[in-house]
């Protein structure tokens, strides 16, 4: 296993450490099924496509959106801030695995059941509070803001699974979580805090077992998000349609941290609290090195797995002659040819997507986009 | 760990440059004028040289991009200056360089060969056709010293104009070996071959000639290491680094120590050129 580095913090960068709450917005996109059709009412907690509708009113068009780095055509609901939800899940809280699958099954839950699934001996769960690029907060301000639902979740799930090492694990330099947990962690003799070096890919389960000492193979990893999802599941019986994103970057006056509904618009989001310095910058979702990047925020679509927006200065890094350093194959933390695999144009399915040969390479050659996420083909296209 | 470009990690390269050009403006500049062995302008003739070298490079650049660019030709040509021979005639520099440069960089586009190398040898047989094949500078030509161990490590051996500089070149080494940009595998290779056979050599017949090479410290560090003619893979680096090793060991005893390096650096980056088509 490499040794991990640690990226270069952005000096600009300054945030607040508060949650600012956005969960009135005038309508939200979610992704076209065939279930519905313009005008139809959709109530609250309606799954479309698997993803709950975070607020009740009708359809109004039908329009294409950048759902995901995809542009889809999605339903836009028009808000009429009734709240309607029709199916309220009322069941009895669950007691072992099995129920617990079968009560999960109910939300949709699919991504944690079959994270649950894929483990077999389960020894260890770990909730993992670590933002991997300095333009993200979520994770800290999450385990922060919530420490007290987090730990208890994850002292009920260690219950009903039967087992006896919970872990909350953040960085070392997270000082202000790393309190309050430690306040109440008293009560709980099953789970142990963990403070990780403020390494990049440290939150990689390979490395993160690694340095808490402990078998990736009986090991269930969540996030805070996840945490909170079963959190309102297990204890609230409701569905969880609203999400914590970061909004940050070099070219705003101050990074911000926003409590928003699935499938809000990103421009509503940053039109009422956003201040842009200069007009010409990047866009970056989910991060510089292990997400993508969008042009322009009129089309993009808080998803589910939309997590953090950094909006830098404009940088143009002009692509050059490969320098043939090597140094993109020596950070490789799973040791890909990835010269190699970016001139011979192959994908590799052991990329972790990281994104640290983009940021190694002196030359700015795309080699993620080409190893990761085949972009060679759209090229060729 | 910060991110650098191609233009960053030239520049950290030719700032390491910098001790050793200074210590061949001491050497070859101010020790001959201390003895009245040359005139005061040509105390500067290291500095001259690399000047030259940039202004040839920019100029090509300026033609061919209406820009001046800081890439890796820049290095190059700073390099070529600083293994140049103390008797190299300005002007057959300055006409040999022109035409090897643009030699080279037509033949680049057929064979991967190391360029530095390449032009260094063409630039040293045509001078040698005009000044003969010596390294010597006046004062080494007409005297005998009997220099301590710790002057040759600062650089009073034979060798390149700028280029003898042993602490400097180690110094630049243990600085470059933290970088990712960097092949630190292949100068360890290079010396500890080189080193191990001509320990051997000594042991054999008692001549201890070879076993100081500054002229491959400096070559191993700086040349046999540039990311476009070497393997990127550590094991491509220390076979590579194995071989020039044993060849310049070899030309060492049977023709000169200086220009070893150079022939066996050509030589090794066109048969790992040539070995990597057949295989393809």
């Amino acid at each position: 296993m490499k040794k991990l580095i640690k990226l270069l913090k952005d000096k600009e960068l300054n945030y607040l450490n508060q949650i600012n709450d956005f969960i009135d917005p005038t309508c939200i996109y979610l992704p076209k099924d065939n279930n519905y059709q313009v005008n139809d009412y959709i109530y609250k907690n309606t799954f479309i496509n698997n993803i709950p509708s975070s607020i009740s009113g009708k359809i109004a068009k039908i329009e294409k959106r950048k759902f995901n780095n995809e542009d889809i055509f999605c339903y836009q609901i028009i808000n009429d801030f009734k709240e309607n939800a029709k199916n309220k899940i009322r069941k009895k809280s669950p007691k072992n695995k099995e129920e617990l699958m079968n009560y999960l099954d109910l939300f949709h839950l699919t991504e944690i059941i079959n994270k649950i699934n894929e483990k077999g001996n389960l020894n260890n769960i770990v909730v993992c509070a670590v933002d991997e690029e300095c333009y993200s907060f979520n994770e800290f301000i999450s385990l922060s803001n919530y420490y007290n639902e987090i730990i208890t979740t994850l002292n009920h799930l260690l219950e009903i699974c039967v087992i006896n090492n919970g872990f909350i694990a953040t960085k070392n330099t997270d000082s202000g979580s790393i309190k309050k947990v430690k306040s109440i962690l008293g009560t709980y003799p099953n789970i142990k805090m963990k403070l990780l070096p403020d390494l990049y890919l440290i939150s990689y389960e390979e490395y993160l077992c690694s340095y808490l000492n402990i078998k990736k193979e009986e090991t269930l990893i969540f996030n805070t998000n996840e945490i909170l999802i079963l959190y309102n599941a297990l204890f609230k019986n409701r569905v969880l349609n609203e999400k914590i994103i970061t909004i940050s970057g070099n070219n705003i006056a101050k990074s911000l941290i926003i409590k928003t509904r699935i499938g809000t618009p990103l421009k509503e989001i940053i039109d009422k609290f956003i201040e842009i310095k200069d007009n010409n910058y990047n866009i970056f979702i989910n991060g510089i090195y292990v997400g993508y990047q969008v042009t322009s925020f009129s089309d993009v679509i808080i998803s589910p797995s939309i997590h953090t927006i950094i909006i830098n200065k404009l940088v143009i890094e002009e692509e050059t002659e490969c320098l043939n350093c090597g140094a993109c194959f020596k950070i490789c933390p799973v040791n890909i040819n990835v010269k190699k695999c970016y001139f011979e144009k192959m994908l590799s399915k052991k990329c972790l997507g990281c994104g640290l040969c983009n940021y190694i390479c002196p030359a700015n050659l795309k080699l993620k986009e080409v190893i990761k996420d085949g972009a060679y083909e759209e090229k060729n296209n | 760990m910060k991110k650098k470009t191609t233009k960053d990690i030239v520049i950290i390269n030719i700032i390491l440059l910098i001790p050793l050009i200074i210590y061949g403006i001491f050497k070859n500049g101010y020790l001959l004028y201390e003895r009245n062995l040359i005139p005061f302008y040509i105390i500067f003739k290291p500095l001259y040289l690399t000047i030259i070298s940039i202004l040839i490079k920019f100029f090509f650049d300026f033609i061919t991009t209406k820009k001046i660019n800081v890439n890796y030709n820049l290095l190059y040509m700073i390099l070529i200056s600083m293994i140049m021979p103390y008797n190299i005639n300005i002007l057959v520099y300055i006409i040999t360089l022109i035409i090897t440069y643009l030699l080279t960089s037509l033949l680049e586009t057929k064979f991967k060969f190391n360029k530095v190398a390449l032009i260094y040898l063409i630039i040293i047989l045509i001078n040698s056709i005009f000044n003969g094949l010596t390294f010597q500078n006046p004062l080494e030509s007409t005297a005998s010293f009997n220099f301590s161990f710790l002057d040759l490590l600062m650089g009073r051996c034979i060798g390149g104009i700028s280029s003898t500089s042993i602490i400097f070149s180690l110094l630049a080494y243990t600085l470059l070996i933290n970088s990712y940009y960097y092949k630190k595998d292949m100068p360890l290779f290079i010396n500890i071959s080189y080193l191990f056979l001509s320990f051997i050599f000594y042991l054999i017949t008692h001549n201890s000639d070879i076993l100081l090479n500054s002229e491959l410290i400096f070559a191993s560090i700086f040349i046999a290491p540039l990311p476009k003619y070497s393997p990127y893979k550590v094991k491509g680096q220390v076979i590579e680094g194995i071989l020039i090793g044993i060849i310049s060991f070899i030309i060492s005893i049977l023709f000169n120590k200086v220009i070893s390096i150079y022939i066996s650096i050509f030589l090794v980056s066109l048969l790992a050129n040539l070995s990597l088509k057949k295989n393809n």
